[in-house]
Protein backbone atom coordinates (compact mmCIF):
# COMPACT_ATOMS: atom_id res chain seq x y z
CA UNK A 1 0.00 0.00 0.00
CA UNK A 2 1.14 3.11 -0.92
CA UNK A 3 1.76 6.14 1.44
CA UNK A 4 -1.33 8.24 0.20
CA UNK A 5 -3.57 5.34 0.42
CA UNK A 6 -2.68 4.57 3.83
CA UNK A 7 -2.90 8.29 4.68
CA UNK A 8 -6.45 7.65 2.94
CA UNK A 9 -7.07 4.40 5.05
CA UNK A 10 -6.81 6.28 8.64
CA UNK A 11 -8.70 9.54 7.39
CA UNK A 12 -10.36 9.39 4.68
CA UNK A 13 -13.70 7.89 3.86
CA UNK A 14 -13.44 6.06 -0.18
CA UNK A 15 -11.54 2.41 -0.03
CA UNK A 16 -11.54 -0.25 -2.67
CA UNK A 17 -14.20 -2.49 -1.62
CA UNK A 18 -11.93 -5.36 -0.52
CA UNK A 19 -10.89 -2.84 2.10
CA UNK A 20 -14.25 -3.04 3.92
CA UNK A 21 -13.67 -6.06 6.23
CA UNK A 22 -13.48 -4.19 10.20
CA UNK A 23 -11.47 -7.20 11.37
CA UNK A 24 -8.04 -5.76 9.90
CA UNK A 25 -6.43 -2.66 10.04
CA UNK A 26 -3.35 -1.48 8.43
CA UNK A 27 -0.03 -1.58 10.17
CA UNK A 28 -0.11 1.90 10.49
CA UNK A 29 -3.24 2.19 11.92
CA UNK A 30 -2.01 -0.18 14.67
CA UNK A 31 1.16 1.61 15.51
CA UNK A 32 -1.10 4.78 15.97
CA UNK A 33 -3.43 3.43 17.97
CA UNK A 34 -0.87 1.29 20.35
CA UNK A 35 2.46 3.07 20.38
CA UNK A 36 1.86 6.04 23.00
CA UNK A 37 1.18 3.57 25.46
CA UNK A 38 3.85 0.94 24.46
CA UNK A 39 6.42 3.16 24.44
CA UNK A 40 5.36 4.84 28.06
CA UNK A 41 4.97 1.41 28.72
CA UNK A 42 8.38 0.35 27.55
CA UNK A 43 10.13 3.34 29.46
CA UNK A 44 8.48 3.35 32.68
CA UNK A 45 7.42 -0.12 33.25
CA UNK A 46 9.45 -3.24 31.01
CA UNK A 47 12.78 -1.01 31.58
CA UNK A 48 12.76 -0.11 35.23
CA UNK A 49 11.80 -4.01 36.21
CA UNK A 50 15.01 -4.80 34.24
CA UNK A 51 17.12 -2.33 36.01
CA UNK A 52 15.76 -3.62 38.79
CA UNK A 53 17.08 -6.92 38.23
CA UNK A 54 20.47 -5.61 36.99
CA UNK A 55 20.52 -3.41 40.36
CA UNK A 56 20.07 -6.41 42.23
CA UNK A 57 23.19 -7.99 41.12
CA UNK A 58 25.37 -4.99 41.69
CA UNK A 59 26.21 -2.17 44.15
CA UNK A 60 24.53 1.25 42.81
CA UNK A 61 25.70 4.16 44.81
CA UNK A 62 25.27 7.91 43.63
CA UNK A 63 27.10 9.83 41.09
CA UNK A 64 26.83 6.48 38.63
CA UNK A 65 29.22 4.41 40.68
CA UNK A 66 28.30 0.86 39.82
CA UNK A 67 30.41 -2.37 40.64
CA UNK A 68 29.27 -6.04 39.92
CA UNK A 69 28.75 -8.53 42.87
CA UNK A 70 27.58 -11.03 41.75
CA UNK A 71 25.11 -12.93 44.03
CA UNK A 72 26.44 -11.63 47.24
CA UNK A 73 23.64 -9.29 47.67
CA UNK A 74 21.34 -12.28 47.97
CA UNK A 75 24.12 -14.17 50.03
CA UNK A 76 23.94 -11.58 52.72
CA UNK A 77 19.92 -11.45 52.78
CA UNK A 78 19.67 -14.51 52.84
CA UNK A 79 22.26 -15.62 55.88
CA UNK A 80 23.61 -12.50 57.80
CA UNK A 81 20.58 -10.00 57.21
CA UNK A 82 18.15 -10.22 60.75
CA UNK A 83 16.55 -7.54 60.46
CA UNK A 84 15.34 -9.13 56.82
CA UNK A 85 14.08 -11.97 58.15
CA UNK A 86 12.25 -10.42 60.86
CA UNK A 87 10.56 -8.53 58.43
CA UNK A 88 9.74 -11.65 56.36
CA UNK A 89 7.76 -13.35 59.66
CA UNK A 90 5.87 -10.11 60.35
CA UNK A 91 4.50 -9.93 56.98
CA UNK A 92 4.14 -13.24 56.60
CA UNK A 93 1.56 -13.18 59.67
CA UNK A 94 0.08 -9.96 58.13
CA UNK A 95 -0.27 -11.94 55.08
CA UNK A 96 -1.60 -14.91 56.58
CA UNK A 97 -4.17 -13.20 58.87
CA UNK A 98 -5.56 -10.30 57.81
CA UNK A 99 -5.85 -12.49 54.53
CA UNK A 100 -8.14 -15.04 55.91
CA UNK A 101 -10.10 -12.33 58.25
CA UNK A 102 -10.69 -10.03 55.63
CA UNK A 103 -12.07 -13.15 53.34
CA UNK A 104 -13.79 -14.71 56.03
CA UNK A 105 -15.12 -10.91 57.45
CA UNK A 106 -16.31 -9.75 54.29
CA UNK A 107 -18.31 -13.19 53.73
CA UNK A 108 -19.93 -12.46 57.12
CA UNK A 109 -21.07 -8.95 56.47
CA UNK A 110 -22.31 -10.02 52.93
CA UNK A 111 -24.70 -12.46 54.26
CA UNK A 112 -25.74 -9.86 56.44
CA UNK A 113 -27.13 -7.52 53.88
CA UNK A 114 -28.14 -10.16 51.75
CA UNK A 115 -30.87 -11.68 54.26
CA UNK A 116 -32.75 -8.92 54.06
CA UNK A 117 -32.33 -6.50 56.62
CA UNK A 118 -33.76 -3.15 57.00
CA UNK A 119 -31.90 -0.16 54.68
CA UNK A 120 -29.65 -2.36 53.08
CA UNK A 121 -28.25 -0.32 50.31
CA UNK A 122 -27.31 2.24 53.13
CA UNK A 123 -25.74 0.15 55.16
CA UNK A 124 -23.86 -0.93 52.32
CA UNK A 125 -22.59 2.49 50.94
CA UNK A 126 -20.96 2.91 54.70
CA UNK A 127 -19.61 0.14 55.11
CA UNK A 128 -17.65 0.45 51.78
CA UNK A 129 -16.41 3.69 52.93
CA UNK A 130 -13.13 2.93 54.40
CA UNK A 131 -11.86 1.15 51.05
CA UNK A 132 -12.38 4.60 49.29
CA UNK A 133 -10.18 6.64 52.10
CA UNK A 134 -6.46 6.91 51.26
CA UNK A 135 -4.43 5.38 53.47
CA UNK A 136 -2.83 8.33 54.86
CA UNK A 137 -6.02 9.13 56.29
CA UNK A 138 -7.06 6.09 57.77
CA UNK A 139 -3.56 5.65 59.20
CA UNK A 140 -3.72 9.03 61.07
CA UNK A 141 -7.39 8.61 62.14
CA UNK A 142 -6.49 5.00 63.85
CA UNK A 143 -2.91 6.46 65.13
CA UNK A 144 -5.87 8.94 67.17
CA UNK A 145 -7.86 6.03 67.67
CA UNK A 146 -5.00 4.08 69.53
CA UNK A 147 -3.69 7.14 71.80
CA UNK A 148 -2.83 6.17 75.14
CA UNK A 149 -3.66 9.33 76.27
CA UNK A 150 -7.05 10.06 74.70
CA UNK A 151 -7.50 7.80 72.31
CA UNK A 152 -10.94 6.29 71.50
CA UNK A 153 -9.56 2.73 71.68
CA UNK A 154 -8.37 3.24 75.52
CA UNK A 155 -11.64 5.30 76.16
CA UNK A 156 -13.89 2.30 75.87
CA UNK A 157 -11.72 -0.06 77.80
CA UNK A 158 -12.17 2.34 80.60
CA UNK A 159 -15.97 3.29 79.77
CA UNK A 160 -16.38 -1.09 79.98
CA UNK A 161 -14.51 -0.99 83.52
CA UNK A 162 -11.89 -2.86 81.45
CA UNK A 163 -9.14 -0.33 82.67
CA UNK A 164 -6.39 -2.54 83.47
CA UNK A 165 -6.02 -3.52 79.51
CA UNK A 166 -5.19 -0.05 78.24
CA UNK A 167 -2.74 -0.10 76.05
CA UNK A 168 0.37 1.83 73.84
CA UNK A 169 -1.10 -0.02 71.30
CA UNK A 170 1.14 0.81 68.71
CA UNK A 171 4.46 1.75 71.06
CA UNK A 172 4.35 -1.39 72.41
CA UNK A 173 6.59 -4.21 70.32
CA UNK A 174 3.69 -7.27 71.61
CA UNK A 175 0.65 -5.27 70.42
CA UNK A 176 1.93 -3.19 67.12
CA UNK A 177 1.81 -5.41 64.58
CA UNK A 178 -2.21 -6.56 65.68
CA UNK A 179 -2.65 -2.88 65.89
CA UNK A 180 -1.76 -2.26 62.44
CA UNK A 181 -3.75 -5.33 61.15
CA UNK A 182 -6.82 -4.47 62.31
CA UNK A 183 -6.77 -1.04 61.13
CA UNK A 184 -5.61 -2.56 57.54
CA UNK A 185 -8.67 -5.53 58.04
CA UNK A 186 -11.70 -2.50 59.04
CA UNK A 187 -10.40 -0.91 55.71
CA UNK A 188 -10.43 -3.69 53.35
CA UNK A 189 -13.89 -5.92 54.41
CA UNK A 190 -16.16 -3.39 53.01
CA UNK A 191 -14.00 -4.33 49.60
CA UNK A 192 -14.42 -8.15 50.02
CA UNK A 193 -18.38 -7.69 51.72
CA UNK A 194 -19.17 -5.72 47.81
CA UNK A 195 -17.70 -8.37 45.80
CA UNK A 196 -18.93 -11.49 47.85
CA UNK A 197 -22.90 -9.54 47.77
CA UNK A 198 -22.56 -9.51 43.78
CA UNK A 199 -21.25 -12.97 43.80
CA UNK A 200 -23.91 -14.09 46.31
CA UNK A 201 -26.70 -12.24 43.84
CA UNK A 202 -25.75 -14.08 41.39
CA UNK A 203 -26.81 -17.34 42.80
CA UNK A 204 -29.54 -19.52 41.22
CA UNK A 205 -31.86 -18.86 43.91
CA UNK A 206 -33.76 -21.99 43.66
CA UNK A 207 -30.95 -23.91 45.32
CA UNK A 208 -31.14 -21.75 48.73
CA UNK A 209 -34.93 -21.91 48.53
CA UNK A 210 -34.42 -25.62 48.44
CA UNK A 211 -32.07 -25.23 51.67
CA UNK A 212 -34.92 -23.41 53.38
CA UNK A 213 -37.28 -26.46 52.72
CA UNK A 214 -35.10 -28.76 53.81
CA UNK A 215 -34.88 -26.82 57.66
CA UNK A 216 -31.30 -26.58 56.75
CA UNK A 217 -29.74 -24.54 60.13
CA UNK A 218 -28.16 -21.34 58.75
CA UNK A 219 -24.41 -22.58 59.50
CA UNK A 220 -25.32 -25.54 57.41
CA UNK A 221 -26.41 -23.54 54.84
CA UNK A 222 -23.62 -21.59 55.11
CA UNK A 223 -20.91 -24.17 55.11
CA UNK A 224 -22.69 -26.93 52.77
CA UNK A 225 -24.13 -24.89 50.30
CA UNK A 226 -23.20 -21.12 49.81
CA UNK A 227 -19.46 -21.75 50.93
CA UNK A 228 -18.86 -24.14 47.74
CA UNK A 229 -21.08 -22.01 45.48
CA UNK A 230 -18.98 -19.51 45.89
CA UNK A 231 -15.75 -21.18 45.84
CA UNK A 232 -14.30 -19.43 42.92
CA UNK A 233 -14.92 -16.10 44.33
CA UNK A 234 -13.54 -16.99 47.34
CA UNK A 235 -10.18 -18.73 45.30
CA UNK A 236 -9.64 -14.97 43.73
CA UNK A 237 -10.22 -13.02 46.92
CA UNK A 238 -7.63 -15.39 48.53
CA UNK A 239 -5.03 -14.86 46.32
CA UNK A 240 -5.92 -11.31 44.83
CA UNK A 241 -6.18 -10.34 49.29
CA UNK A 242 -2.81 -12.38 49.84
CA UNK A 243 -0.63 -10.46 47.24
CA UNK A 244 -1.77 -7.02 48.63
CA UNK A 245 -0.88 -7.96 52.09
CA UNK A 246 2.37 -9.25 50.82
CA UNK A 247 3.23 -6.01 49.49
CA UNK A 248 1.96 -3.48 52.25
CA UNK A 249 3.44 -0.58 52.77
CA UNK A 250 1.38 2.33 53.26
CA UNK A 251 -0.27 2.07 56.61
CA UNK A 252 3.04 0.72 57.70
CA UNK A 253 4.78 3.55 57.02
CA UNK A 254 2.32 5.91 58.05
CA UNK A 255 1.17 4.01 61.07
CA UNK A 256 4.56 2.59 62.70
CA UNK A 257 7.55 3.50 60.36
CA UNK A 258 7.99 -0.08 61.04
CA UNK A 259 8.90 0.03 64.91
CA UNK A 260 8.89 0.07 67.48
CA UNK A 261 11.69 -2.67 67.32
CA UNK A 262 11.41 -3.83 64.07
CA UNK A 263 7.88 -5.02 65.34
CA UNK A 264 6.22 -4.03 62.92
CA UNK A 265 8.52 -4.13 60.22
CA UNK A 266 6.96 -5.50 56.70
CA UNK A 267 9.54 -5.92 53.80
CA UNK A 268 8.32 -3.34 51.89
CA UNK A 269 8.90 -0.98 54.63
CA UNK A 270 12.51 -2.74 54.64
CA UNK A 271 13.21 -1.95 51.04
CA UNK A 272 12.06 1.80 51.53
CA UNK A 273 14.25 2.10 54.51
CA UNK A 274 17.53 0.84 52.51
CA UNK A 275 17.43 2.51 49.69
CA UNK A 276 16.48 5.74 51.02
CA UNK A 277 16.62 5.91 54.52
CA UNK A 278 19.70 3.73 55.96
CA UNK A 279 23.18 6.21 54.90
CA UNK A 280 24.59 3.19 52.92
CA UNK A 281 23.18 4.97 49.46
CA UNK A 282 23.00 1.69 47.95
CA UNK A 283 20.59 0.82 45.47
CA UNK A 284 21.60 -2.74 44.76
CA UNK A 285 20.67 -4.23 47.90
CA UNK A 286 17.12 -3.37 48.70
CA UNK A 287 16.78 -4.46 44.37
CA UNK A 288 17.50 -7.36 45.76
CA UNK A 289 15.12 -7.62 48.23
CA UNK A 290 12.13 -6.68 45.96
CA UNK A 291 13.61 -9.20 43.68
CA UNK A 292 13.38 -12.23 45.69
CA UNK A 293 10.15 -11.04 47.27
CA UNK A 294 8.73 -10.89 43.57
CA UNK A 295 10.14 -14.00 43.09
CA UNK A 296 8.57 -15.51 46.14
CA UNK A 297 5.27 -14.02 45.36
CA UNK A 298 4.71 -15.31 42.03
CA UNK A 299 5.50 -19.01 43.14
CA UNK A 300 2.95 -18.41 45.74
CA UNK A 301 0.30 -17.33 43.61
CA UNK A 302 0.99 -20.14 41.09
CA UNK A 303 1.05 -22.94 43.78
CA UNK A 304 -2.21 -21.16 45.40
CA UNK A 305 -4.18 -21.08 42.49
CA UNK A 306 -3.34 -24.41 41.20
CA UNK A 307 -3.92 -26.01 44.69
CA UNK A 308 -6.99 -24.19 45.28
CA UNK A 309 -8.51 -25.08 41.12
CA UNK A 310 -7.68 -28.31 41.34
CA UNK A 311 -9.59 -29.51 44.52
CA UNK A 312 -11.98 -27.51 42.21
CA UNK A 313 -11.77 -29.82 39.30
CA UNK A 314 -11.50 -33.09 41.93
CA UNK A 315 -14.78 -32.54 43.11
CA UNK A 316 -17.03 -31.48 40.39
CA UNK B 1 -50.90 -16.78 69.28
CA UNK B 2 -51.69 -13.68 67.17
CA UNK B 3 -49.65 -12.30 64.18
CA UNK B 4 -47.72 -9.77 65.47
CA UNK B 5 -46.30 -12.20 68.35
CA UNK B 6 -45.18 -14.04 65.80
CA UNK B 7 -43.11 -11.41 63.82
CA UNK B 8 -42.26 -10.05 67.72
CA UNK B 9 -40.73 -13.24 68.58
CA UNK B 10 -38.91 -13.34 64.86
CA UNK B 11 -37.69 -9.64 65.31
CA UNK B 12 -36.62 -10.53 68.91
CA UNK B 13 -34.33 -13.67 67.64
CA UNK B 14 -32.46 -10.74 64.69
CA UNK B 15 -32.14 -8.93 67.97
CA UNK B 16 -28.36 -9.71 67.74
CA UNK B 17 -28.33 -9.12 63.74
CA UNK B 18 -29.62 -5.81 64.35
CA UNK B 19 -27.48 -4.61 67.16
CA UNK B 20 -24.40 -5.58 64.97
CA UNK B 21 -25.64 -3.82 62.06
CA UNK B 22 -25.96 -0.58 63.81
CA UNK B 23 -22.09 -1.66 66.09
CA UNK B 24 -20.45 -2.26 62.45
CA UNK B 25 -22.59 1.33 61.11
CA UNK B 26 -20.98 3.60 63.42
CA UNK B 27 -17.23 1.60 63.43
CA UNK B 28 -17.02 2.28 59.88
CA UNK B 29 -18.96 5.86 59.49
CA UNK B 30 -18.08 6.84 63.10
CA UNK B 31 -14.41 7.38 62.46
CA UNK B 32 -15.07 9.77 59.52
CA UNK B 33 -17.95 11.83 61.29
CA UNK B 34 -14.97 12.21 64.45
CA UNK B 35 -12.66 13.94 62.08
CA UNK B 36 -15.38 16.16 60.70
CA UNK B 37 -16.45 17.10 63.89
CA UNK B 38 -12.86 17.53 64.92
CA UNK B 39 -12.00 19.45 61.63
CA UNK B 40 -14.51 22.67 63.19
CA UNK B 41 -13.02 22.53 66.48
CA UNK B 42 -9.64 24.50 67.94
CA UNK B 43 -6.96 21.88 69.24
CA UNK B 44 -7.28 23.10 73.11
CA UNK B 45 -10.93 22.56 72.67
CA UNK B 46 -10.28 18.66 71.09
CA UNK B 47 -7.73 18.29 74.26
CA UNK B 48 -10.10 19.08 76.56
CA UNK B 49 -12.36 17.34 75.30
CA UNK B 50 -11.93 14.66 72.53
CA UNK B 51 -15.20 13.81 71.68
CA UNK B 52 -17.52 16.19 72.23
CA UNK B 53 -19.61 18.07 69.79
CA UNK B 54 -18.52 21.85 68.69
CA UNK B 55 -19.75 24.57 70.14
CA UNK B 56 -18.76 26.87 68.11
CA UNK B 57 -17.66 25.88 64.56
CA UNK B 58 -14.51 27.28 63.58
CA UNK B 59 -14.91 27.63 59.67
CA UNK B 60 -11.81 29.77 59.70
CA UNK B 61 -9.34 26.43 60.34
CA UNK B 62 -10.01 25.99 56.52
CA UNK B 63 -9.00 28.97 55.48
CA UNK B 64 -6.02 28.95 57.73
CA UNK B 65 -5.12 25.55 56.31
CA UNK B 66 -5.44 26.38 53.18
CA UNK B 67 -3.29 29.49 52.87
CA UNK B 68 -0.55 29.59 55.88
CA UNK B 69 -0.10 25.53 56.07
CA UNK B 70 0.10 25.29 52.54
CA UNK B 71 -2.77 22.71 52.16
CA UNK B 72 -3.87 24.66 48.94
CA UNK B 73 -0.77 24.24 46.84
CA UNK B 74 -0.57 20.07 48.20
CA UNK B 75 -4.72 20.38 47.03
CA UNK B 76 -3.73 21.82 43.65
CA UNK B 77 -0.55 19.75 43.26
CA UNK B 78 -3.12 16.31 43.73
CA UNK B 79 -5.58 17.94 41.45
CA UNK B 80 -3.26 18.69 38.32
CA UNK B 81 -1.49 15.35 38.55
CA UNK B 82 -4.78 12.90 39.29
CA UNK B 83 -6.63 14.96 36.26
CA UNK B 84 -3.51 14.79 33.78
CA UNK B 85 -3.15 11.18 34.59
CA UNK B 86 -6.87 10.00 34.61
CA UNK B 87 -6.80 11.77 30.93
CA UNK B 88 -4.21 10.35 29.43
CA UNK B 89 -4.59 6.97 30.94
CA UNK B 90 -8.53 6.94 29.30
CA UNK B 91 -7.46 8.66 25.97
CA UNK B 92 -4.50 5.74 25.83
CA UNK B 93 -5.79 2.94 27.49
CA UNK B 94 -9.26 3.37 25.25
CA UNK B 95 -6.76 3.20 21.94
CA UNK B 96 -5.12 0.07 22.77
CA UNK B 97 -8.61 -1.04 24.35
CA UNK B 98 -9.92 -0.84 21.16
CA UNK B 99 -7.08 -2.08 19.06
CA UNK B 100 -7.09 -5.31 21.03
CA UNK B 101 -10.67 -5.70 21.00
CA UNK B 102 -11.26 -4.71 17.49
CA UNK B 103 -8.72 -5.79 15.01
CA UNK B 104 -7.11 -9.11 13.99
CA UNK B 105 -3.74 -8.88 13.51
CA UNK B 106 -0.16 -10.53 14.40
CA UNK B 107 1.04 -10.47 17.82
CA UNK B 108 -2.42 -9.34 19.14
CA UNK B 109 -2.19 -11.65 21.83
CA UNK B 110 1.69 -10.54 22.73
CA UNK B 111 0.55 -6.78 22.98
CA UNK B 112 -1.77 -8.14 25.47
CA UNK B 113 0.20 -10.22 27.59
CA UNK B 114 2.69 -7.49 27.70
CA UNK B 115 0.46 -4.50 28.90
CA UNK B 116 -1.73 -6.70 31.18
CA UNK B 117 0.91 -8.46 33.19
CA UNK B 118 1.70 -5.31 34.40
CA UNK B 119 -1.27 -5.89 37.04
CA UNK B 120 0.81 -8.23 38.88
CA UNK B 121 3.62 -6.59 38.80
CA UNK B 122 4.50 -5.14 42.71
CA UNK B 123 5.54 -1.49 42.86
CA UNK B 124 9.15 -2.70 44.76
CA UNK B 125 10.06 -3.64 41.70
CA UNK B 126 9.87 -0.79 39.83
CA UNK B 127 10.08 2.14 42.66
CA UNK B 128 13.93 1.60 43.27
CA UNK B 129 14.98 1.69 39.55
CA UNK B 130 11.82 4.34 38.86
CA UNK B 131 13.74 6.82 41.19
CA UNK B 132 16.91 6.51 39.00
CA UNK B 133 15.28 6.96 35.86
CA UNK B 134 13.18 9.57 36.80
CA UNK B 135 17.13 11.73 38.11
CA UNK B 136 18.66 10.51 34.33
CA UNK B 137 15.48 12.54 32.44
CA UNK B 138 15.44 14.93 34.67
CA UNK B 139 11.81 14.53 35.39
CA UNK B 140 12.79 13.80 39.80
CA UNK B 141 10.84 16.21 41.81
CA UNK B 142 8.58 17.21 39.03
CA UNK B 143 4.73 16.60 38.67
CA UNK B 144 5.10 15.68 35.44
CA UNK B 145 7.15 12.98 36.13
CA UNK B 146 4.75 11.73 38.51
CA UNK B 147 1.99 11.75 35.74
CA UNK B 148 3.82 9.51 33.17
CA UNK B 149 4.49 7.00 36.26
CA UNK B 150 1.01 6.90 37.31
CA UNK B 151 -0.15 6.84 33.74
CA UNK B 152 2.53 3.82 33.34
CA UNK B 153 1.55 1.74 36.27
CA UNK B 154 -2.26 1.90 35.99
CA UNK B 155 -2.59 1.21 32.47
CA UNK B 156 -3.01 -2.54 32.62
CA UNK B 157 -5.84 -2.26 34.86
CA UNK B 158 -7.70 0.47 32.71
CA UNK B 159 -7.12 -1.77 29.60
CA UNK B 160 -7.69 -4.95 31.05
CA UNK B 161 -11.84 -3.25 31.91
CA UNK B 162 -12.43 -1.02 28.70
CA UNK B 163 -11.23 -3.90 26.30
CA UNK B 164 -13.49 -6.71 28.16
CA UNK B 165 -16.26 -3.67 27.43
CA UNK B 166 -15.61 -3.21 24.08
CA UNK B 167 -15.07 -6.62 23.04
CA UNK B 168 -18.99 -6.89 23.69
CA UNK B 169 -20.08 -4.27 21.68
CA UNK B 170 -21.69 -6.07 18.70
CA UNK B 171 -19.48 -6.28 15.62
CA UNK B 172 -22.31 -5.69 13.19
CA UNK B 173 -21.86 -2.02 14.25
CA UNK B 174 -18.28 -1.81 13.11
CA UNK B 175 -19.14 -3.69 9.73
CA UNK B 176 -22.01 -1.28 8.89
CA UNK B 177 -19.55 1.51 9.61
CA UNK B 178 -16.86 0.26 7.25
CA UNK B 179 -19.80 -0.25 4.72
CA UNK B 180 -20.50 3.32 5.38
CA UNK B 181 -16.82 4.65 4.95
CA UNK B 182 -16.20 5.37 7.88
CA UNK B 183 -12.05 5.72 8.84
CA UNK B 184 -10.21 3.36 11.38
CA UNK B 185 -9.97 6.83 13.65
CA UNK B 186 -13.79 7.84 12.88
CA UNK B 187 -14.61 4.20 14.02
CA UNK B 188 -12.94 4.56 17.78
CA UNK B 189 -14.19 8.34 17.72
CA UNK B 190 -17.71 7.78 16.62
CA UNK B 191 -18.31 4.35 17.47
CA UNK B 192 -16.50 2.34 20.47
CA UNK B 193 -15.81 5.73 22.71
CA UNK B 194 -19.67 7.10 22.88
CA UNK B 195 -20.78 3.32 23.10
CA UNK B 196 -18.20 2.79 26.07
CA UNK B 197 -18.94 5.42 27.99
CA UNK B 198 -20.21 3.54 30.94
CA UNK B 199 -17.09 1.51 30.91
CA UNK B 200 -15.52 4.82 30.76
CA UNK B 201 -16.58 6.19 33.43
CA UNK B 202 -15.72 3.05 35.72
CA UNK B 203 -12.23 3.18 34.87
CA UNK B 204 -12.50 7.25 35.14
CA UNK B 205 -13.88 6.93 38.94
CA UNK B 206 -11.95 4.52 40.11
CA UNK B 207 -8.21 5.60 38.49
CA UNK B 208 -9.50 8.94 40.07
CA UNK B 209 -10.04 7.69 43.69
CA UNK B 210 -6.96 5.25 43.43
CA UNK B 211 -4.61 8.36 42.08
CA UNK B 212 -6.23 10.51 44.58
CA UNK B 213 -4.98 8.69 47.60
CA UNK B 214 -1.45 7.28 46.32
CA UNK B 215 1.16 7.33 48.35
CA UNK B 216 4.05 5.02 47.87
CA UNK B 217 5.20 6.50 44.60
CA UNK B 218 4.95 10.10 45.57
CA UNK B 219 6.65 9.61 48.61
CA UNK B 220 9.68 8.58 46.35
CA UNK B 221 9.75 10.76 43.71
CA UNK B 222 8.84 13.94 45.28
CA UNK B 223 10.65 15.97 48.23
CA UNK B 224 9.88 19.40 47.11
CA UNK B 225 7.29 21.06 49.76
CA UNK B 226 6.13 23.07 46.56
CA UNK B 227 5.95 19.87 44.71
CA UNK B 228 3.87 17.59 47.24
CA UNK B 229 0.40 15.79 46.53
CA UNK B 230 -2.40 15.88 49.26
CA UNK B 231 -0.91 12.83 51.25
CA UNK B 232 2.73 13.91 51.34
CA UNK B 233 1.08 17.19 52.48
CA UNK B 234 -0.74 15.59 55.16
CA UNK B 235 2.07 13.31 56.53
CA UNK B 236 4.50 16.42 56.55
CA UNK B 237 2.36 18.22 58.30
CA UNK B 238 1.32 15.68 60.85
CA UNK B 239 5.22 15.12 61.32
CA UNK B 240 6.17 18.71 62.17
CA UNK B 241 3.05 19.47 64.26
CA UNK B 242 2.43 16.21 65.63
CA UNK B 243 0.18 17.76 68.44
CA UNK B 244 -2.19 20.32 66.82
CA UNK B 245 -5.02 17.82 66.09
CA UNK B 246 -7.16 19.50 65.30
CA UNK B 247 -5.22 21.40 61.90
CA UNK B 248 -4.26 17.87 61.13
CA UNK B 249 -8.04 16.82 61.12
CA UNK B 250 -9.34 19.72 58.80
CA UNK B 251 -6.42 18.91 56.23
CA UNK B 252 -7.63 15.31 56.60
CA UNK B 253 -11.24 16.87 55.46
CA UNK B 254 -9.50 18.90 52.73
CA UNK B 255 -8.65 15.19 51.32
CA UNK B 256 -11.43 13.86 52.36
CA UNK B 257 -13.96 16.25 50.83
CA UNK B 258 -13.67 15.31 46.91
CA UNK B 259 -13.92 11.64 47.77
CA UNK B 260 -17.29 11.95 49.62
CA UNK B 261 -18.29 14.60 47.02
CA UNK B 262 -17.53 11.89 44.20
CA UNK B 263 -18.95 8.75 46.15
CA UNK B 264 -22.11 11.15 47.12
CA UNK B 265 -23.15 11.15 43.63
CA UNK B 266 -21.68 8.28 42.11
CA UNK B 267 -21.90 5.33 44.80
CA UNK B 268 -22.88 2.80 42.36
CA UNK B 269 -20.69 3.11 39.66
CA UNK B 270 -17.64 3.49 42.16
CA UNK B 271 -18.62 0.10 44.12
CA UNK B 272 -18.99 -1.37 40.76
CA UNK B 273 -15.54 -0.11 39.59
CA UNK B 274 -13.97 -1.55 42.47
CA UNK B 275 -15.39 -4.59 41.83
CA UNK B 276 -14.38 -4.70 38.12
CA UNK B 277 -11.32 -5.18 38.58
CA UNK B 278 -11.61 -8.55 41.26
CA UNK B 279 -14.74 -10.54 39.10
CA UNK B 280 -14.47 -12.22 36.21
Amino acid sequence: MTATARLSRLFGRRRAPSEVDARRASLGTLVIFLAPALLIYAAFTVYPVLRTFYNSVHTIKPRGVEEFVGLANFDALLHTDLVFWKAVGNTAIFAIVATIADVLGGLLLALCLFSRVPFAKLLRVVWFTPVLMSYVVVGIIWVWIYDYDWGLANAILRWLGLGNFEQSWLGDPRTALWSVMTTHIWKWLGFNMIIFLAALSALPGEVLGAAELDNCGWFAKLVYIIIPMLRPTIVNLLVLSFVGKMMIFDLVWIMTGGGPLWSTETVSTYVYKRAFDWNTFDLGYPSAIAVLWFAIILVFVVVMTRLLRQRDKLEF
Amino acid sequence: MTASALSWSAHARRAPLLLFLVLYTVLTGGPFLWVAIMSVRTTPEIFASPYALPSRFHWEKFVDAWTNSNYGTYFWNSTIVVVSAVALLTIIGAMVAHCLARYRFRGNRLVRFIILSGMILPPQLLILSLFQILLDYHLYNTLSGLVIVYVAGHLAMTVYILEGFFAQIPQDLFDAARMDGYSDFEIFWRITLPIGVPAIFTTVTLNFIILWNEFLYAVVLLTEDDKRTLPLGIMHFMGSHQLDVGMVATGLMIAITPIILVYGFFSETMIKGMTAGAVR
